[in-house]
């Protein structure tokens, strides 16, 4: 085994934990994302009707797929009847949404207790038909095409009857019929005939008729005042009160404890430290814009010089400052094992804490969508790269350095070194060597 | 005069009430907040009142935590860790480090810490945003959580010995994968997202929303779902208008407090020793007073050569030039004046950026919409960082490159053929 291939041990550690942490990081988000995806793909397939306590957060593909596949195929005439019965029963819809928005806030709550009603019901309705048993048990019970039945009043005799012509011809499919049931509610009846239906709900087809609960829709709103008004309401009277007195509070505590305490606590030095990294990177970034850029003409030549010796100062500045924190902690804080900082979480935006208000972003189309996302993750990476790469810096060139023998296996250290250093382990370069011709 | 008299008469009764009420309000925003009476006990240093509030301090300085997962927290491991956690914030008074570790006592010292928490930041609305109930689909706009993650990584539970430099190179190669896995399911995201919110459109009761979220078409899917969300929101909205009402009412707590500060014995003013808190070491900032360093470098080497080449190149001469140059001066300060305030202490992001997470809303091409940030632009401010960041690792890559090549020496050294193309 090569030992020039190998590193030390410092170096190893700190290079193999810094990579990992760049791995686990990774491997998180994409655990979120999975998560994020599991539901949305469960929302556009077919809807799986919730079953009562309904355990499993990811339902079995085999009992979507049945429903729109393995259903029974009902005869032309029976599609038909459906057709009509679906038309009618979206008419309905329409024209109860404006009126019957009172009666709408008493169906959500009942939904789950009037579907686990009729599905023994409906179950007991259907006896095992050869040709439409995968048809029915797959949409046995109340799927929440319930929620169409929430806009669906209790009473309208029109509808009541041609959703019973609708219910005797498909109930007349089943191998035993059954009589509907004289004590059934418009519910069930429309449970069972839309279960006959070879498509379950899709999000794709019925969508847009769907329905925020209205217990839901007054609490989503309340929330979104509330935290607007939180946000906002920051100068008055008694918040200016409030805070003098917070003051006076906490420069008596101070005086009161006996002990003088740090200038600065852990957390403050931790949180300027950030600032400094994130200080660090932006003015490296500037330096890069200036050094990047085509000067045209003496002005913009000697702009860029400014420029440059400006950047100069503010970098002494911040080295100054960091000094300035190197001392306050090995002289009030006491050293600190070898370890990650605890993580403290800084406010986004670095300013005082902000707090939440609803915000949007609008998009215009998923393209748009996707490319904001790809940019966001690209910068995210770049930003990774960049750690890494320094982190590499650090710990492979002193490494080159130090060995001198230009044997091959020095030169296969540098080639790797190379690699990883310039081309973000990608490529390899070659090595010629000119071997002394044998005599 | 009745009116007079008898709205004195009812004051003291309304005072009476003010203190009690601020701090029901407090300990509804607060999670795991204790009752009044335990507040009140607190004062008087009473020791049934100590475990309630260690469990409060716990939960506040612990916001990461589930609801639940505090739980598994012995009440031991929970002092402790509310102990070390205010020692990190600085907390100035010695007697909380020196209360016992069983937490049946300290009282009144606990007391005094949440009050200190509460003055030094507006605790109860910070905690609510951490825990917020998320409706929307939310992306955030601003990269500062890239930015959080530099700082020297816990070392590796298995204890290495050498690492061969391949194994680097593996690693490299999985972190690329990886990545690229990483781009393909969100783009597969990005996808499903637009596809419900296009199917959904008209159907949520807020107009300027227009469509669902993931979310809400969840709750419709689920029922029982929607009930726990329903049931979160609903004890949010309680917690934030309770944090509404604490804000209205806090005066009279502070003014209880300075009592309760009165009422605690001087300590005296010998420094104990005490024990140890993780801080950042001198050691942690090293790699960070390098990196410093080297820019620091890096900038005096390009501005000796650009003022070397300026002197002697025709450059700018006579009576005009000083008035130019003046100018530029002035107009370099101002270019750098965000740039500036964002490194000096305490200053704010230097691009004058919106931040945090965003709820997506889909619209159609072409209708103006209503307020909110539009995808276009912040493509576009994303797109010029992405450009910067590029800059700045090809030129770290340079370096390397410039390096390498100086220490393997010049020729009659083996040759470097590059790899091909950029």
């Amino acid at each position: 085994m090569d030992t020039a291939f190998t590193l030390l041990a410092g170096s190893s550690r700190r290079l193999v934990a810094e990579l990992r942490d760049a791995l686990d990081s990774c491997a998180e988000r994409q655990r979120q994302l999975e998560r994020s995806l599991r539901v949305s793909r469960r929302l556009l397939r077919a809807w799986e009707p919730a079953e009562t306590l309904a355990p499993e957060p990811t339902p079995g593909p085999e009992t979507n797929e049945e429903a729109p596949s393995a259903a029974c195929i009902p005869s032309p005439q029976d599609l038909k009847e459906l057709e009509l019965l679906t038309q009618a029963l979206e008419k309905a819809v329409r024209v109860r949404k404006g009126i019957s928005k009172a009666g709408e806030g008493n169906k959500a709550p009942s939904l789950k207790s009037g579907s686990i009603a009729t599905s023994p019901a409906t179950r007991a309705s259907y006896p095992p038909s050869t040709s439409h048993r995968a048809g029915s048990r797959a949409s046995e019970t109340e799927p929440p095409r319930g929620i169409l039945q929430t806009r669906v009043p209790t009473k309208d005799l029109p509808e009541r009857r041609l959703l019973s012509v609708g219910d005797q011809a498909c109930m007349g499919q089943g191998a035993g019929a059954t009589k509907p049931k004289s004590g059934l509610r418009n519910e069930q009846i429309v449970l069972s005939a839309a279960s006959q239906a070879p498509e379950a709900f899709t999000l794709k087809d019925k969508g847009i008729l769907l329905q925020l609960p209205e217990a839901f829709r007054k609490a989503a709103s309340r929330n979104s005042r509330l935290w607007a008004q939180l946000s906002s309401t920051q100068t008055s009277d008694s918040v200016d009160a409030a805070t003098t007195a917070k003051t006076q509070f906490l420069q008596k505590m101070q005086t009161t404890s006996g002990w003088p305490g740090p200038r600065l606590s852990a957390t403050e030095v931790e949180a300027e430290v950030r600032h400094l990294q994130k200080a660090c990177l932006l003015l490296r970034l500037r330096m890069g814009e200036e050094l990047t850029a085509d000067p045209k003409d003496w002005m913009q030549e000697y702009r860029c010089l400014l420029t440059l010796e400006e950047l100069q100062a503010i970098v002494g500045q911040c080295l100054h400052r960091l000094r300035e924190l190197c001392t306050v902690v090995e002289q009030q804080l006491g050293p600190w094992p070898e370890g990650r900082f605890p993580r403290a979480s800084l406010p986004c935006g670095g300013g005082a804490d902000p707090i939440w208000s609803p915000q949007l972003l609008l998009y215009s189309s998923t393209q748009e969508l996707q490319t904001l996302a790809a940019l966001r993750l690209r910068v995210a990476m770049l930003h990774q790269q960049i750690h890494l790469e320094k982190v590499l810096m650090a710990e492979l060139l002193p490494l080159v350095s130090k060995q001198e023998p230009l044997g091959p296996p020095w030169l296969a250290l540098c080639r790797a070194v190379h690699s990883l250093l310039c081309e973000g382990g990608q490529r390899f370069l070659t090595i010629l060597r000119e071997d002394k011709p044998a005599d | 005069m009745g009116r007079r008299r008898r709205r004195r008469r009812v004051d003291p009764a309304d005072a009476a009430r003010a203190l009690p009420e601020a701090i029901a309000a407090l300990s509804q925003t607060l999670p795991a907040g204790p009752s009044p009476e335990t507040f009140r006990r607190a004062k008087f240093d009473r020791p049934e009142a100590a475990p309630a509030l260690w469990r409060l301090l716990f939960r506040v300085l612990s916001p990461q935590l589930a609801d639940g997962a505090s739980a598994s927290f012995s009440p031991e491991a929970q002092v402790r860790s509310v102990k070390l956690a205010l020692r990190t914030q600085g907390y100035p008074r010695r007697a909380l480090a020196q209360l016992p570790d069983d937490g049946s006592q300290g009282g009144r010292e606990l007391l005094l810490a949440l009050a200190w928490l509460l003055a030094r930041g507006p605790l109860p609305e910070r905690l609510l945003t951490q825990n917020r109930v998320q409706l929307g689909d939310e992306m955030p706009v601003c990269e500062c959580e890239a930015l959080a993650s530099p700082g020297p990584p816990a070392p590796s539970v298995e204890a290495d010995g050498c690492v061969d430099i391949r194994h680097l190179q593996w690693l490299m190669g999985k972190l690329r994968f990886r990545w690229r896995n990483l781009m393909a399911s969100q783009q597969e995201q990005c996808a499903l997202l637009g596809k419900i919110h296009s199917y959904t459109r008209g159907c949520h009761s807020d107009r300027s929303l227009g469509h669902l979220s993931v979310t809400e078409t969840e709750l419709l899917r689920d029922p029982e779902g929607g009930r726990q969300l329903l049931r979160r929101l609903e004890r949010e909205n309680a917690r934030l208008q309770a944090a509404l009402e604490w804000r209205r009412r806090e005066l009279v707590f502070w003014r209880w407090m300075d009592t309760v500060l009165g009422a605690c014995p001087p300590e005296a003013s010998q420094p104990t020793f005490l024990p140890r808190i993780p801080t950042p070491g001198t050691g942690a900032l090293e790699p960070l007073v390098r990196e410093l360093q080297a820019l620091q470098g890096e900038l005096r080497e390009a501005v000796e050569a650009r003022r070397a080449a300026w002197e002697a190149g025709v450059g700018g001469r006579g009576p005009q030039w000083s008035a130019a140059r003046t100018a530029l001066r002035e107009a370099v300060g101002q270019d750098l004046a965000a740039l500036r305030q964002a490194c000096e202490r305490g200053g704010g992001c230097s691009l004058a950026q919106p931040h945090g997470p965003h709820r997506l809303v889909r619209t159609e091409a072409g209708v103006p919409g209503g307020p909110g940030l539009r995808a276009p632009e912040v493509i576009e401010a994303l797109r010029s960082q992405e450009a910067r960041l590029e800059v700045v690792l090809r030129q770290l890559q340079g370096q390397c490159r410039q390096e390498l090549a100086r220490l393997v020496g010049a020729p009659p050294g083996p040759v470097w053929i590059l790899p091909p193309g950029r």
